[in-house]
């Protein structure tokens, strides 16, 4: 189980971002995942949802954008979705194929509330 | 009112620049570096222990363990300077743990280093260390279902080491499946069959491990 991991690197990387630009909560996260990282979508939320209480992501919605496999075949050109990466291109039948996309684990945006200075208000 | 901030970065990013500022210093260095994947029993110590004598080339090995310096004490038996990285429950090597392993490595005196990552076939591919490539161990008694079961690891690994080839005669295992399988997964992958406690299958991966290290040495 590694959602943990990724999870750690995320608030960690959240974390440096509101300490530099002075964020007071973050209640949106938005992610890409491929789907060629192994990555299970219910584990992750449910690691994030324990890890970040206490912390200015606590109770953050945390949405995944999964992203298909997408292969191209380099010998005639074709570029396909798939559901697991076979290493056969379905048109020509060569083996030099490449991964273009499904390998992404990326933080894509956040939702943020930024701390004001109330004392100027008055 | 909440503000929307574009981002677009990898969650791994601060991982992600260890495993580049590793893969800079093997190749500075011209070290051969493999990540050893495998399920716990598969034979990944026995393999170091048969190869590491049999390599004419200067080694170390970074050990990863859930716990216990048992695999670091079967490495040094055979001389090769070893640093052993409890990760204390985690599944799986991370760059920055291997990074601070480096630093007991004498990494101007080898030609290659081995990381024996923990054994699991699921985790332990989804973290680049800054090594040169992975290499997948799976053995005869998992079964022959073993790559398209983890079809990560089969797909990116360079190398596939079918180990413990000698209980053939005892366990259902079809061998073809095995290798069509792997096959359909990574075309270019090298296969290699070994028997290690019978030196079975050791010198045409001593054979490749130098052909390897000529190749990231640009020779």
């Amino acid at each position: 189980m590694h959602e943990m991991s990724i999870v750690e690197a995320l608030m960690e990387q959240i974390t440096k971002m509101a300490q530099e630009q002075n964020w007071e909560a973050v209640t949106r996260v938005r992610l890409r995942v491929g789907v060629m990282r192994q990555i299970v979508p219910d584990i992750l939320e449910f690691c994030f949802n324990v890890a970040s209480k206490g912390t200015i992501m606590e109770g953050a919605i945390l949405e995944m954008e999964e992203v298909p496999l997408r292969v191209k075949c380099e010998g005639c050109g074709h570029i396909w979705n798939d559901k697991e990466f076979l290493g056969l291109c379905p048109e020509c039948g060569s083996i030099d194929v490449n991964v273009l996309g499904g390998m992404e684990l990326e933080l894509t945006n956040l939702e943020v509330e930024v701390k004001h200075a109330k004392a100027r208000e008055h | 009112m909440p503000k929307l901030v574009n981002i677009k970065k990898s969650v791994m990013a601060a991982d992600e620049e260890h495993a580049s500022f590793i893969r800079n210093i093997m190749r500075e260095k011209g070290i051969l570096m493999i990540n050893m994947i495998g399920s716990p029993g598969s034979g990944k110590t026995t393999v170091l222990e048969k190869l590491l004598p049999a390599l004419d080339l200067r080694c170390a090995v970074i050990e990863g363990d859930v716990a216990t310096s048992k695999d670091a004490e079967r490495i040094a038996a055979t001389g090769t300077p070893v640093v052993q990285i409890n990760t204390q429950g985690g599944c799986h090597l991370e760059a920055h743990l291997v990074r601070k392993a480096l630093q007991d490595i004498p990494i101007d005196d080898i030609d290659v280093l081995f990381v024996e990552n923990v054994g699991n076939l699921v985790c332990p591919a989804e973290f680049d260390l800054g090594e040169s490539f992975k290499m997948a161990i799976s053995s005869v008694p998992e079964g022959d279902d073993k790559p398209l079961k983890y079809p990560s690891l089969f797909h990116k690994a360079r190398a596939v080491l079918l180990t413990k080839v000698d209980l053939l005669p005892f366990i259902k295992f079809d061998k073809s499946t095995f290798w069509n399988d792997v096959k359909k997964l990574n075309p270019k992958a090298s296969k290699f069959e070994l028997a290690a406690l019978e030196d079975k299958g050791v010198d045409e991966l001593v054979n490749s491990i130098k052909d390897w290290l000529n190749e990231v040495r640009g020779n």
